[in-house]
């Protein structure tokens, strides 16, 4: 396309904003079914322990109460709500309803009812004596060969190394090495609309379940597992998503509310109050990260050992596949060719961890990222000119075989960010004495675009053209609120030539919607399926071309495409509608104006991006106030500006969160202290500070209209960059994640105490 | 007990517990399901209706405190098919995305506008406080919220 780009890059509302904004947008906790039953979760209020008793007479006495399920009388069947694919070797350790309760949360029972307030009061009634087990807490005691077994197998349950060239070696030339150990928090998801799912069940025992998730094959896959019933009579359909980061990935409610419904086949509701969502559902994977880097005098990396320790929480879910995708971020975003990976990921009795944000990117640059600075700091180099000497250039190989890079321009980023920060003359500004402390940071991230390399990618799609001239786009997208429909219609408009608003996107159904390998996940949606989107829309393109030619009578190099309409340009007084066309090629050669085809994933590049903070601490508090924030992004392309900067500004409001505020807390015997809002701080908007975007668009050779994945990548270098500008402010090593007031001001006071 | 009071401009008489929450009365027995619910304990803001002027987190209030009072819920912005300003530029700055907060979000800063017409982007900041947003980083909300003030001046000017 060497033409003006008509709607590729510009700003165009979501698809569904007129019915956001005036509240007719439906999303599943606002349907209801003719008939329909409120289900209500029991959670156990222990972190570890058997069921001894369990009575639930009182319970089912309760007039209204339709059934009450427990581990009793539901399937025993164990499995991984994590596999979103068949030909995934996971552990299966989780059920639908537990006698080991194995964290503060756990599922014990159901009570299905006429209403959700006598379900609730059900709930309520039903006594539970346990038999209570030690609780673990602590992922360095729970890697411990003697601690007590929360699964039968020990809690230990997977390592992982990935190395290139000789780490141990190199590490010993080192001018110097610098050592830190990192730990990061267990944070909640804290999408607005919380983890909800409908399911109903026909005579025949047919299942459909509707429920916000970002794989509706997955969910198909996890309910058919779970209740031993074979796929093709589950039905899953996608209903509006309130937000999910990730969180409403793996399916939790659909194999209980399918199993609900499909044993008393009616309708069944599940909705969770926001402390339910909080502590039974996913969290982001808490990790405690050690690393050494060596560099020569120069500032160049010569070598770096990385060590993380992934706390799963209860149940495996994603542990292991996590633990690898951090490790392979760290061989992507700087020239390291001696380094070791190892990562440890281990049960405790907590939360479950599972894909959020990130997928473990946010977590493992936190470690390398603050390491870096203090690494900077020794050299008593710029972080910013001590980055630029070691940064990936455009096209480096990934030294451990993995998928290439791509055009890679995080030296761009970091030039831009530095120049329009003002970097270096803030950075060298002398300190202020006083209350008050000022400090800037920065940081880089690394992310990917898809599984290329590592699980199958690829999408089916079905376009369109119809007799009235409008074009329908039939796939299985998962559109989670950050304008996934749209940046496909875009994609579709642009290569058609057809308005945006004549481009349709069905409901993602797994009765109607083609296959596609693996939803939203991994930040592939804009690369793989809008790789998709421009790929059927090519075919559909040269198809009008060619019938346009035979009915136009005319060479297929005259044909033009504009606005919807063809005609030869040779003779431009006849113009005939894309529905025309597609009816006159119907009736006289039989074949209609569509395509249907599977696209592969071409390649895997690494999206990019650096993050610039000013931060203002007080000292005599520990607060910190974000004083000015650039984001500055290697994305390829922006399909839809206004959606990307969207993207990068809402990324960074759950980076910070990480790095300020968001922290899961329990108490010694695991009961979640942080299970509300009032209790557990998302930052609010006084909070926020306004976030500057800069876009380095130079284009992804394998990207549809050269773009890559940005959701994901914006806020992985925010925490880092954040503590990065505490650390320089108040000339401290803060290691734990948040940077909360108390830990501030401890950091203060011992090096205050270091002072004396 | 019998709950008289005035929804969306239309008076509405219903019988209702007195204990019943404003938020599940609006949803449940009116059908206005535009009014969502995110955390039941007035953090997030998601419940957000107008009440006599003044933004309230419908979640927190009982069916008794709503007696006789004037709700504006967030279907009642729409004016004869049209959308409300501030609608309008929520979708043009794209501080829509998920949707969830939507509601509770405009009508923070509907009430906003409706006490203070030129707000400073502080106040605008304060107002909501009380809401959550997950998806925007709050920055293109701000922006809307600023488009409307301007527009809206121009249009009274």
């Amino acid at each position: 396309m060497d033409q003006k780009l008509k709607y590729i890059g510009k700003y165009i509302p979501i698809h569904d904003a007129k019915e956001k904004v005036s509240g007719k947008i439906v999303y599943v906790g606002d349907m209801e079914l003719h008939g329909m039953l409120h289900a209500k979760l029991v959670l156990s209020p222990i972190a570890h322990g058997r069921i001894k008793h369990i009575n639930i007479s009182k319970a089912e006495a309760l007039p209204g109460v339709i059934a009450v399920f427990n581990y009793k009388n539901s399937p025993e069947i164990l499995y991984n709500a994590h596999k979103w694919i068949e030909g995934i070797e996971v552990i299966r350790d989780e059920r639908l309803f537990t006698s080991h309760v194995r964290f503060f949360g756990d599922r014990i029972a159901a009570v299905v009812a006429e209403s959700k307030e006598i379900a609730e009061k059900a709930a309520n009634l039903i006594e539970v004596e346990y038999e209570e087990l030690p609780v673990i807490l602590d992922p360095e005691i729970a890697k411990k060969a003697d601690s007590y077994p929360i699964h039968p197998d020990g809690n230990h349950f997977f390592s992982k190394e990935i190395k290139c060239g000789n780490p141990d070696e190199k590490m010993k030339e080192g001018f110097l090495t610098i050592e830190d150990r990192i730990e990061t928090p267990k944070t909640h998801h804290a999408a607005m609309e919380t983890h909800a799912c409908i399911a109903d069940t026909d005579q025949i025992g047919n299942i459909t379940v509707y429920t916000p998730c970002q794989v509706i094959f997955q969910v198909q896959l996890i309910v058919s597992e779970a209740l031993k019933i074979p796929r093709n009579k589950i039905r899953v359909i996608k209903t509006t998503t309130g937000g999910s980061f990730g969180g409403k990935g793996q399916p939790i409610l659909e194999p209980i509310a399918a199993f609900l419904s499909y044993t008393l086949k009616r309708p069944v509701k599940l909705v969770l109050d926001r402390t339910e969502e909080i502590i039974a559902t996913r969290t982001r994977t808490k990790t405690i990260g050690t690393v050494q880097t060596a560099v020569d005098k120069e500032g160049n990396i010569i070598a770096r050992d990385i060590h993380m320790l992934v706390d799963a929480g209860a149940y495996t879910t994603n542990g292991e596949a996590i633990a690898v995708a951090m490790g392979k971020k760290t061989f992507k975003l700087y020239r390291i060719y001696d380094q070791r990976y190892v990562a440890e990921a281990v049960y405790t009795n907590t939360l479950i961890a599972g894909a959020c944000r990130g997928y473990g990117s946010p977590q493992i640059h936190s470690v390398t990222e603050i390491n870096l600075d203090n690494v900077a700091k020794a050299l008593h180099m710029d972080p910013v000119e001590f980055r630029l000497k070691n940064l990936v250039h455009p096209y480096d190989k990934d030294p451990t075989g993995g998928p290439e890079l791509g055009n890679a321009r995080i030296i761009d980023c970091v030039k831009k960010g530095r120049e329009l920060f003002e970097w270096d003359k803030k950075y060298s500004r002398p300190k202020q004495a006083g209350r008050y402390a000022r400090g800037v940071g920065m940081a880089c991230g690394a992310h990917g675009n898809g599984y290329f390399g590592a699980y199958p990618d690829f999408i089916t799609l079905s376009l369109r053209i119809n007799e009235e001239g409008t074009a329908v786009l039939k796939g299985a997208f998962h559109d989670v609120g950050c304008g996934t429909n749209m940046t496909m219609m875009q994609i579709v408009a642009e290569v058609l030539d057809l308005d945006v608003s004549k481009i349709y996107i069905p409901a993602t159904d797994t009765l109607v919607s083609p296959f596609d390998s693996a939803g939203t996940q991994a930040s592939r949606v804009t690369f793989v399926c809008g790789g998709a989107a421009k790929k059927v829309a090519e075919q559909v393109r040269a198809k009008l071309i060619a019938y346009g030619a035979k009915v136009l009578d005319c060479m297929e190099a005259d044909v033009v495409l504009e606005d919807g309409y063809v005609w030869d340009c040779n003779s431009i007084d006849l113009k005939i509608s894309y529905g025309e066309l597609a009816v006159i090629t119907q009736k006289r050669y039989s074949e209609e104006m569509g395509a249907t085809m599977t696209y592969q994933s071409p390649g895997n590049p690494t999206s990019y991006g650096a993050h610039f903070v000013e931060v203002e601490v007080d000292t005599m508090t520990g607060r910190v106030k974000i004083l000015a924030y650039l984001a500055v992004h290697d994305l390829g392309k922006a399909i839809n500006s206004g959606f990307v900067e969207g993207q990068i500004q809402g990324a960074v409001q759950m980076g910070i969160g990480m790095a300020l505020s968001e922290e899961i807390t329990f108490d010694s015997k695991g009961k979640v202290t942080a299970g509300r809002f009032s209790r557990y701080h998302v930052i609010n908007a006084p909070d926020m500070p306004e976030v500057q975007v800069e876009l380095i668009e130079r284009l992804e050779d394998l990207g549809p209209f050269g773009a890559k994945s940005i959701g994901e990548a914006a806020t992985v270098p925010t925490a880092p960059a954040i503590i990065n500008a505490i650390n320089h402010a108040l000339d401290v090593n803060l290691t734990v994640l948040p940077a909360l007031p108390d830990r501030i001001m401890d950091a203060i006071k011992s090096k205050t105490k270091e002072r004396v | 007990m019998l709950l008289e009071f005035d929804v969306n401009g239309i008076k509405r008489k219903l019988d209702v517990d007195p204990e019943m929450r404003l938020i599940d009365i609006l949803r449940d027995k009116l059908g206005l399901k535009g009014t969502k619910e995110g955390c039941g304990e007035g953090e997030c803001g998601a419940c957000t209706v107008i009440i006599d002027s003044v933004a309230v987190n419908s979640c927190l209030v009982l069916a008794i405190q709503a007696r006789d009072k004037q709700i504006i819920t967030i279907e009642g912005l729409e004016k004869d098919g049209e959308l409300d300003l501030l609608q309008k530029t929520f979708i043009n700055q794209g501080a829509v995305q998920c949707g969830y907060c939507t509601p509770g979000m405009l009508m923070s800063c509907k009430a906003l506008l409706m006490q203070n017409t030129n707000p400073t982007e502080k106040e605008i900041r304060l107002a909501i406080s009380g809401n959550l947003c997950r998806c925007t980083g709050y920055t293109k909300i701000i922006r809307a919220v600023r488009e409307a003030v301007e527009t809206g001046g121009m249009q009274n000017g």
